[in-house]
């Protein structure tokens, strides 16, 4: 029951700069942000395998997960 | 010259005359093109006063050295004038294929002037140019025409038009190109129309003299390159703009029911995955674009093709008007596109005519029997038509949320979102002081793009009012808007995160000049500097007052959502307007002082 968790951009500089995680499935989005350390409002965009989720979206064994900070804007 | 087409094209209007002129090689040196040669020209040549719908008024079309080449994103044009929105400066940037072919016809700007006696088309194939009857193509659509075009011209040519609404010279109405592509804010489709141009078609066969040919080409691989790797290319690529719309509706950002609300209950319908699900078809890109942000989209309810909606679109013609529906956003979309007025505009307006008509301010007896509510999709649909015919109601807000709330008065300026008189575009900002001050001291308006500053704002607290969050905004406002002077594209900076060093070897490669960012951004400034003295120069009694944002900001917190209860007080406006001043070394009044300007080395004959 385990899931890839990926942070890239400037999120892997609020970790230390560790950009790879692999973490109990089950968890909110949020919940696995905030367990990091990392306010959900500064990630834009959450993909699971590809496809954009919402931070509430539970993780799933064996999903791989991407958070994307927010960079400049349109 | 190295890096550009090395001519402007003036186009006499009503003599009818075509006249070739070499770009001056200190033009391009201080002002480098885009935007640069826009307010340039429009301070040096369009008279001080000039109607923006009248023969005085120029039209100044230009690309930049970055535009047309082996640099990615390498396809923005800007088009600069008097604005028939605002009275003050208009720039808009448009994308697609047309900035390139100008280039290869040899052309670095196209400068209408005066006014034609009957509808034409302005037909350019390298030196062969022309003005041609347009009688055939007057009053249809923007797409529609693009369509008869190029099956008569060929797809090689690439072409720019108005609809129907900037014929009608509608204060808002914008300029298409490659089947929803535009040159968007503050009207420079009314300029166009006023002219009694129709369209611009464009092909050009000619190369592009660049300075280094072997450095070019390896700093316009590391370019694309680079955007190739990015972290972000996939989602990016899937969603474009769309990808924020779930973000923005989270951090109270999105704008609701004509921003009232920076939350929206029905944002999942309108979001971009759902937009993906539903009615994406393809992703369409710009000219040499390896990150397209374009999605074509069909919609089953209405049985229609259109490009987008992009993000702004949503925001305005969906939660802004209180629609959670995307097939109906896409469908006010294709209407906007083909009747060829701004979707921002358009969804600020009709928003503010909602709010009119749901507090009684407007009736039945106003709207032509319109149930003028948040949420009636057709209703929107009939005032995009109704403004661009200027029916009824739709007469009064094609002049613009501005002067419409002016002449209605009973305190609806109040809730009137613009600055300027252009209407804000998609970002709530209650409580975001920097987005607030970008918005405040944006050079055409209430507009985005020439500093996104709200990230920013939640990096280091929201409701801050700091030197910091300042110097940001005029940072961003010196940096952003260069990609509009280079012709490029700033998308793959701001949302692949790329290296901006990326495009100084290359931008060297391409000119033969040596410039750092540095540099590059002291000329941002001097343009910023500029544009704020065409707003004095045509506006009596321009200054602080000008730059307030709507009421609704610092006067009446959100009803609803994540941001409920929270906004700016005026007095803290005030700070930001003063920090501000004084880092741009202007007075207080926000006019820039004479050493400010010597220091700049702006020339005595642009400040008169």
């Amino acid at each position: 029951m385990s899931a890839i968790f990926r942070l890239s951009g400037s999120l892997k500089d609020v970790v230390g700069g560790k950009d790879e995680y692999i973490i109990e499935a089950g968890h909110t989005v949020r919940e696995q942000l905030l367990a990091l350390g990392i306010v959900p409002e500064t990630v834009a965009m959450v993909s699971v395998n590809g496809a954009m989720e919402t931070k509430d979206y539970v993780i799933q064994d064996g999903d791989t997960v991407r958070v994307l900070a927010v960079v400049g804007g349109g | 010259m190295n890096g550009y087409g090395g001519h402007i094209l003036r186009v006499n209007l009503a003599t009818g005359q075509v006249k070739k002129e070499p770009t001056p090689a200190d033009l391009a040196r201080d002002y480098l093109g885009g935007r640069g040669f826009g307010i340039y020209f429009l301070l040096k040549e369009v008279p001080k006063g000039a109607d923006p719908l009248g023969p005085e008024n120029k039209l100044i079309i230009s690309s930049g050295p970055l535009s047309g080449l082996l640099v990615a994103g390498g396809g923005k044009c800007d088009w600069t004038c008097k604005a028939p929105l605002t009275g003050g400066y208009a720039s808009a940037s448009m994308g697609g294929h047309f900035t390139a072919e100008l280039k290869y016809a040899g052309l670095d700007s196209i400068i209408l002037e005066g006014i034609s006696p009957k509808p034409v088309y302005l037909f350019i194939d390298d030196d062969k140019i022309e003005l041609r009857d347009a009688s055939e193509y007057w009053g249809k659509g923007s797409m529609t025409v693009e369509k008869m075009m190029k099956d008569k011209f060929g797809e090689e040519f690439q072409i720019a038009v108005i609809g129907p609404a900037g014929e009608n010279m509608v204060s808002f109405a914008h300029i298409n190109h490659d089947f929803g592509r535009q040159a968007g804010r503050g009207g420079v489709g009314a300029v166009m129309g006023s002219k009694k141009v129709k369209a611009i078609v464009v092909r050009g066969t000619k190369s592009v003299p660049v300075a280094d040919m072997e450095a070019y080409r390896k700093a316009g691989m590391a370019l694309y390159k680079a955007c190739k790797d990015a972290e972000g290319l996939q989602e990016w690529t899937r969603y474009g703009t769309t990808i924020v719309t779930s973000w923005c509706n989270e951090v109270g950002a999105l704008p609701t029911r004509n921003f009232s609300a920076g939350s929206f209950e029905g944002a999942q319908g309108i979001y971009g995955q759902t937009m993906r699900e539903k009615i994406v078809i393809t992703d369409k890109g710009c000219f040499g674009c390896p990150c397209p942000c374009g999605k074509y989209s069909k919609t089953k309810k209405y049985n229609s093709y259109v490009e987008g909606p992009e993000y702004e679109t949503i925001g305005l013609l969906g939660s802004n008007v209180g629609i959670d529906d995307i097939e109906a956003v896409a469908q006010a979309n294709l209407l906007c596109d083909e009747m060829g007025i701004d979707t921002i505009s358009a969804g600020n307006v009709i928003a503010w005519a909602m709010e009119c008509y749901e507090k009684g301010i407007f009736t039945k007896q106003d709207t032509g029997g319109i149930e003028l509510k948040f949420g009636n999709a057709d209703a929107v649909f009939k005032m995009i038509e109704m403004i661009t015919k200027k029916e009824g109601l739709g007469a009064l807000l094609a002049d613009g949320v501005k002067k419409a709330s002016q002449e209605i008065g009973k305190g609806t300026e109040k809730f009137a979102i613009q600055v300027k008189g252009m209407e804000q575009s998609a970002y709530q900002t209650h409580n975001a002081t920097a987005m607030l001050l970008a918005y405040m001291t944006c050079d055409v308006g209430a507009h985005h793009n020439r500093a996104w500053a709200i990230t920013y704002d939640i990096q280091v607290g929201r409701d801050k009012v700091v030197p910091e969050k300042v110097a940001r905004v005029i940072w961003l406002q010196h940096f952003r808007p260069m990609f509009d002077v280079l012709g490029a594209c700033r998308l793959q900076w701001v949302e692949l995160g790329i290296d901006r060093d990326l495009y100084v070897p290359l931008l060297e490669a391409i000119t033969g000049i040596h410039r750092t960012w540095e540099d590059i951004e002291k000329v941002g400034e001097r343009i910023w500097n500029l544009t704020r003295l065409y707003w004095a120069r045509e506006n009596a009694g321009f200054g602080r007052a000008w730059d307030m944002p709507a009421p609704r900001f610092y006067e009446e917190p959100p009803t609803s959502g994540v941001t409920k209860g929270q906004y700016t007080k005026l007095e803290d406006v005030n700070k930001l307007l003063d920090m501000y001043y004084e880092q741009r070394g202007w007075d207080s009044n926000g006019l820039p002082k004479p050493e400010t300007l010597e220091k700049l080395g702006i020339p005595q004959e642009l400040v008169a």
